[in-house]
């Protein structure tokens, strides 16, 4: 086939009633407050790993808590934990400390 | 000369078995310990260390001199009860060999020796040695009833809190309360009957001799004995479980210490010696900011110790700790609190992923050339004055600089770290190493205590001296590179960073560069007990509001001295000391620039 030099995106949807929600029931139980999240994106505007990769927390923390694990762990593994995102978060969320729950909970998938 | 009677048998089974379970612990970790420890102790044991030791251990396991600093009565209450029994059982031998000579005695001879005086018929009289063993045990029985009287007021011997002790702390504690009155009684009995005793058991048995009839007292007689054998046994038998388990393992810790043996960065065979060797005496819970300022009961290092010696150890405990240093400065035993905690948090820390930080490869986001090498850290990109202000001050001193990450880099690994993910930390660590050398850079300045601490503590810079802004800046107005205006109208507080100060013993230096600009007034809690401003790297449990809370205790100290601003040099600090005072709050390198007198502004 001639390559156009286009592509087709894969389907984003993400299917609620499918997703196996136990784990991300989990942490948001562990860490209610990450409910309150607006998605200002003020995290990932920080972010020193950020910077450098194309981490993005607030888009990885948002798919956890949809239950998409995929691939999550990795890119938590990005993180370097240095905290600038707490610092800045407007809703004072403990983003270390989800940061830290995401890997302990889905390390295995 | 019988030295046997039946209710010596709780003593004799309690001791033995005491014995028996310290000797088993103690060649158990001894054997575990890593061969460079090991070796350690072979190059110390002959040496003049051994002596040092020496004292110390009667300097502190003996006399507590420790606690003595932190509150005279607490001290008293201590060296009582350890210094009193003691001597108590050292003078009770010589009275022994005084009376009988050189010659055997079985353990229970000595302990039970005024049971023994009338049995075996020994006529003779030292009125002396009576005297003297009443005076101690007068004394002895002085801590017990401050001992007492603490557990019910724990404000009298200065503590606001005391610990909540463990069920095998209970019995022992009961035992050992009532070990010593069990001796006076049955002392005093037999001094009632058979007559000898000083002041207090003769006097006691006059006492009662002049109450109870000499029937009475004889069906007591060997009742009392037995008593006392009996809280003594059940003391022993209960001591290797209980908090107790210090009193013979702050010895061999304090040698070991000597010879150089720490805590490391892993769990290894020495914690053992320094987690039994805490007394529990909880001196440390009220200088902890989340009991005094949060209200958290669980978490203090006494807690820590105690759930990680009986294996029970929870996550949320161990996480729960802002490092701040505040129970190690106090702890008598003198603890390594803050590598314990850490070298638990390794052990429990995420499952390590070989594959990690590898986009660290090639990363260069560097600017700039210079032998004196800047690296601002994370939280002073947060905080772009500090970094505006390093400028100007550089500028100023005419030095070329090799900017680290002024748009930004690579974290310096010290909060993974904290986090227990070292192995993850070693690899920020490399990559930042790589990169000084590549740079060539002589001297590497930082604003940020946190970085300083694992730059001076992790990086092993051979070479490069690191500085904190604070001592670099003090070296360029000592040099006069650096010209400040003096304005006495000024008046600064400051904040002392706990990575900085307890961290990195620097106190002076920030203080110097205030007092050259202005007027510095101290707040109450300042230097080796300052406040952790709540914002710590090394906690992810509590909450923003709970941070907010800290800061604002914390900021209305600094608030009540008035001054116009509230200086600190850590960049994390001024973030969280900004929620809590009203006025302003800025770092050292801000009001030196504001300050300089040869500028092009």
């Amino acid at each position: 086939m001639i390559n156009f030099g286009f592509s087709i995106s894969k389907p984003r949807t993400i299917d609620i009633d499918r997703n196996n929600l136990h784990k991300s029931n989990e942490i948001i139980e562990a860490m209610p407050e990450l409910q309150t999240c607006i998605g200002c994106g003020s995290c990932t505007a920080t972010c020193t790993a950020g910077n450098l990769t194309e981490f993005n927390f607030r888009k990885v923390h948002t798919l956890v808590r949809r239950g998409e694990y995929q691939g999550a762990y990795e890119e938590m593994n990005k993180c370097m934990l240095c905290g600038k995102c707490r610092l800045v978060c407007p809703r004072g969320i403990n983003t270390r400390g989800v940061v830290m729950l995401i890997k302990r909970k889905i390390g295995d998938f | 000369m019988t030295f046997f009677a039946d209710f010596c048998i709780p003593f004799i089974v309690g001791a033995a078995y005491m014995a028996l379970v310290v000797a088993w612990k103690y060649v158990t970790w001894l054997r575990h310990l890593p061969k460079s420890d090991l070796k350690l102790i072979a190059k110390g044991i002959f040496s003049l260390k051994s002596l040092s030791a020496t004292w110390e251990v009667i300097r502190e396991s003996l006399l507590h001199a420790r606690i003595w600093r932190v509150n005279p009565r607490l001290g008293y209450m201590h060296t009582s009860l350890a210094f009193g029994w003691f001597l108590l059982i050292a003078i009770g031998w010589i009275e022994t060999i005084a009376y009988l000579g050189f010659r055997w005695v079985p353990l229970q001879g000595h302990v039970f020796f005024k049971y023994f005086v009338p049995k075996n018929n020994i006529e003779t009289h030292l009125p002396a040695f009576d005297f003297v063993m009443d005076l101690l045990l007068l004394f002895v029985l002085s801590g017990v009833a401050m001992a007492w009287y603490k557990r019910h007021n724990s404000k009298s011997v200065g503590m606001k809190r005391t610990t909540r002790h463990t069920r095998f702390d209970r019995i022992a504690l009961t035992a050992l309360w009532f070990i010593f009155p069990a001796r006076l009684i049955a002392e005093s009995i037999t001094a009632a009957l058979y007559g000898g005793g000083s002041f207090l058991t003769g006097g006691l048995g006059d006492v009662l001799d002049s109450i109870f009839s000499r029937t009475t007292l004889y069906s007591i007689y060997e009742a009392s004995w037995w008593a006392y054998s009996c809280a003594l046994g059940l003391f022993f038998v209960a001591m290797p479980f209980s908090r107790y388990m210090h009193i013979f393992t702050e010895i061999p810790l304090i040698f070991l210490r000597h010879y150089r043996l720490r805590p490391t960065a892993e769990e290894s065979s020495y914690d053992r010696f320094e987690i039994e060797a805490c007394s529990r005496c909880g001196i440390c819970i009220d200088p902890c900011q989340l009991q005094s300022q949060l209200g958290n009961n669980e978490v203090q290092s006494v807690y820590f110790l105690r759930d990680r010696r009986y294996n029970m150890l929870q996550q949320k405990i161990v996480n729960d700790c802002l490092m701040c240093g505040r129970c190690e400065q106090v702890c008598p035993v003198g603890i390594n609190l803050n590598t314990l905690r850490l070298n638990s948090r390794v052990t429990m820390r995420n499952t390590p992923n070989e594959g990690r930080y590898k986009y660290l490869k090639g990363i260069d986001t560097s600017q700039g050339e210079g032998r004196v090498g800047y690296f601002a850290g994370c939280m002073t990109l947060l905080t772009p004055k500090t970094l505006h202000s390093m400028q100007q001050i550089f500028d100023a001193a005419g030095e070329q600089v090799w900017w680290a990450d002024k748009s930004g880099g690579v974290c310096c690994g010290r909060p993974m770290m904290l986090s227990g993910e070292v192995d993850a930390a070693q690899k920020m660590v490399e990559k930042n190493k790589e990169l000084f050398r590549v740079h060539g850079i002589t001297t590497l300045v930082t604003s940020c205590p946190i970085c300083l601490r694992v730059f001076r503590e992790n990086y092993d810079l051979e070479g490069i001296e690191v500085l904190h802004h604070s001592e670099y800046i003090l070296r360029l107005i000592k040099k006069g590179r650096l010209n400040i205006t003096h304005n006495a109208q000024l008046t600064f507080t400051y904040h002392d960073p706990c990575e900085l100060g307890r961290g990195s013993n620097i106190y002076d230096e920030p203080r110097a560069v205030i007092e050259t600009i202005g007027q510095l007034i101290e707040p109450e809690h300042n230097r080796k007990n300052a406040f952790c401003c709540g914002a710590s790297v090394a906690n992810t449990a509590i909450s923003d509001a709970q941070q907010r809370t800290i800061a604002q205790k914390v900021g209305a100290e600094l608030e009540a001295t008035n001054a116009e601003t509230v200086v600190t040099a850590c960049p994390l600090c001024k973030k969280a000391i900004n929620r809590g005072v009203e006025r302003r709050v800025a770092d050292l390198s801000e009001i030196v620039a504001e300050n300089i007198k040869n500028i092009n502004r």
